[in-house]
């Protein structure tokens, strides 16, 4: 128990230390400090802080505003083009349509008035024919005539001195002549023609 | 008793060296001598008082200029994109201005007390860190003086936010008589009201704070110093359960980190709830 | 040392003080972590509500050791 003496007398001065008792100037100090502290950072730390907070707020709004606008602008320039591609589409396919419909109406034309010549060709072609025809009959029927009446004057002789009987003779003859030349004409000119 | 014991505590511990028998820790290795000054003492309440400036007094200087420095330096820049310093700067200030302030004081008020919500924790949090902080390590806080003032100033500040609100009768009439309640129990509840929410709350704010911050100092204290005990002087065949000792130390000074922190939250939330409770509207 | 206990009785009356704030808290946070495992959306409102119940608990170990300190 002797060599325990000098823990003994420790323990019993610590034992009168009380904790919760306090130094005063260490509640002063801390008021002090903290106070000094508190106005500094309500000075110069929170203003600055919210400061940033509020610019970086306003930078972040007025960046998603610009970026609509952006947006906005760029949607109706592609609008713009998209209208105006389909506008020059628009416009080639008619005026393809246009060329292509006056192409046709020119061919048409040109058909009717090649048509048109040609049947003017053929018709007056056609009158020519038949002129020359009347012509040539005319000219053989005098000349078939005269040639046919001499002829048989010469056959028959003086008997047919008889003006009106070889008149009726000649009619006769002709009339047969024309009658066979008329189916004669009738198979061949459709070969003529 | 000297290595890890007294590079704990810097400033040696006043406790017999030999003689028989491990000298468990108590209250007297926190009432460091004076690191200068230190002439005269004075009595008071049956305690003896050395005027002198200790090393709490001055970490709590230090923790002045170290915060402001910080948050001076992390604020100043103001840019959009923040750099790493105004990064943590702003994290932590978000932290207490988001979660303590806007969350529990509401948006309406929340701004007038964040400065002061943010400075407490900030102050609270880094006191509290010096006790794991190399060639620091003692907790300011646990000097029951330092809380005592932060205790004051917050049971001044909620009350005087309350009065100045609803006025002196309409703040004690909010805070001591509960809503709904009709008749002679009132008799009962208005003292018991009055007790809890005016009385008890500054001291069990400075308690709360001290005793966790003096247990767990007391705490490593132990493991350090027993540990030593154990190794040293009581023969090879206690070494192992030492060494034990040691590892449970470091394993108890990461709790010990948690817990600062968290007591630096609680004090802050707990003073941001007195003080919404204050400006609540009348029920 | 030789069988001698020093100390504190105030102390042993402390550590059984201590107990039933220490249910207290743990029930709280029981509490706590059940809630918010139902219904993680509400963990931000529990969580005060957790943390003042648990500084009111915690507030009765507070007085325990401060009159373990104080009655001698």
């Amino acid at each position: 128990m002797q060599t325990q003496n000098p823990t003994h007398v420790v323990r019993a001065a610590e034992e009168e230390l009380n904790p919760l008792i306090p130094h005063l100037a260490e509640i002063g100090l801390s008021l002090v400090v903290f106070g000094i502290l508190f106005f500094l950072v309500k000075k110069f730390v929170v203003p600055a802080f919210e400061a940033t907070y509020a610019e970086r707020t306003t930078a972040i709004e007025g960046g998603l505003a610009a970026a609509e606008t952006k947006q906005a602008e760029a949607d109706a320039k592609l609008a713009e083009l998209e209208k105006r591609l389909a506008d020059a589409r628009h416009e080639a396919a008619r005026i393809r349509e246009e060329a292509r419909e006056q192409g046709a109406q020119i061919l048409a034309e040109m058909r009717e008035q090649a048509q048109a010549e040609s049947t003017r060709i053929v018709d007056h072609g056609k009158a020519q024919i038949e002129a020359e025809r009347q012509q040539a009959v005319t000219s053989l029927r005098a000349e078939v005539g005269a040639l046919a009446t001499g002829l048989a004057g010469r056959i028959v002789g003086e008997s047919l001195e008889d003006d009106e009987r070889s008149a009726r003779v000649v009619d006769r003859f002709l009339a047969d002549l024309e009658a066979i030349e008329a189916t004669g004409a009738g198979t061949s000119g459709n070969g003529a023609v | 008793m000297s290595g890890i014991g007294s590079a704990l505590l810097m400033q040696g511990s006043i406790r017999t060296e030999g003689g028989g028998g491990f000298t468990p820790p108590g209250p007297a290795d926190f009432d460091l001598p004076p690191v200068f000054g230190g002439g005269s003492s004075f009595t008071l309440m049956g305690q003896e008082f050395v005027l002198g400036v200790t090393k709490p007094m001055l970490q709590v200087v230090l923790s002045g200029v170290l915060i402001f420095t910080f948050f001076y330096l992390a604020s100043r820049k103001r840019a959009m994109v923040p750099g790493k310093l105004q990064f943590v700067g702003e994290e932590a200030y978000g932290f207490v201005r988001n979660s303590l302030g806007r969350d529990i004081i509401g948006s309406h008020d929340f701004q007038r007390f964040t400065p002061y919500l943010f400075t407490l924790f900030t102050f609270i949090l880094l006191n509290n860190l010096f006790a794991s902080i190399p060639f620091i390590q003692f907790p300011t806080f646990s000097r029951s003086g330092m809380v005592y003032g932060l205790a004051i100033m917050s049971w001044i500040i909620y009350n005087y936010a309350g009065i100045k609100k609803h006025g002196f009768v309409g703040y004690m009439k909010l805070q001591c008589v509960p809503a709904g309640i009709k008749g002679p129990i009132l008799a009962l509840l208005i003292p018991l009201e009055f007790m809890s929410n005016i009385l008890v709350r500054p001291v069990t704010l400075a308690l709360r704070l001290f005793a966790n911050m003096f247990a767990g100092h007391l705490l490593l204290i132990l493991f350090a110093l027993g540990g030593e005990y154990l190794i040293l002087e009581m023969g090879a065949a206690y070494a192992p359960v030492g060494i034990l000792a040691w590892v449970l130390f470091v394993a108890v000074a990461f709790l010990e980190i948690l817990i600062q922190f968290l007591q630096a939250y609680v004090f802050v939330l707990l003073n941001a709830m007195y003080i919404s409770g204050a400006l609540a509207d009348e029920h | 040392m030789e069988g001698t206990l020093n100390g504190s009785l105030n102390m042993v009356g402390y550590g059984l003080a201590a107990i039933g704030p220490g249910i207290g808290i743990g029930l709280i946070f029981a509490a706590y972590i059940n809630g918010v495992a139902r219904q993680p959306e509400a963990q931000s409102r529990l969580q005060s509500i957790a943390i003042l119940g648990f500084a009111l608990a915690e507030a009765l170990a507070i007085i325990g050791i401060a009159l373990a300190f104080v009655l001698s």
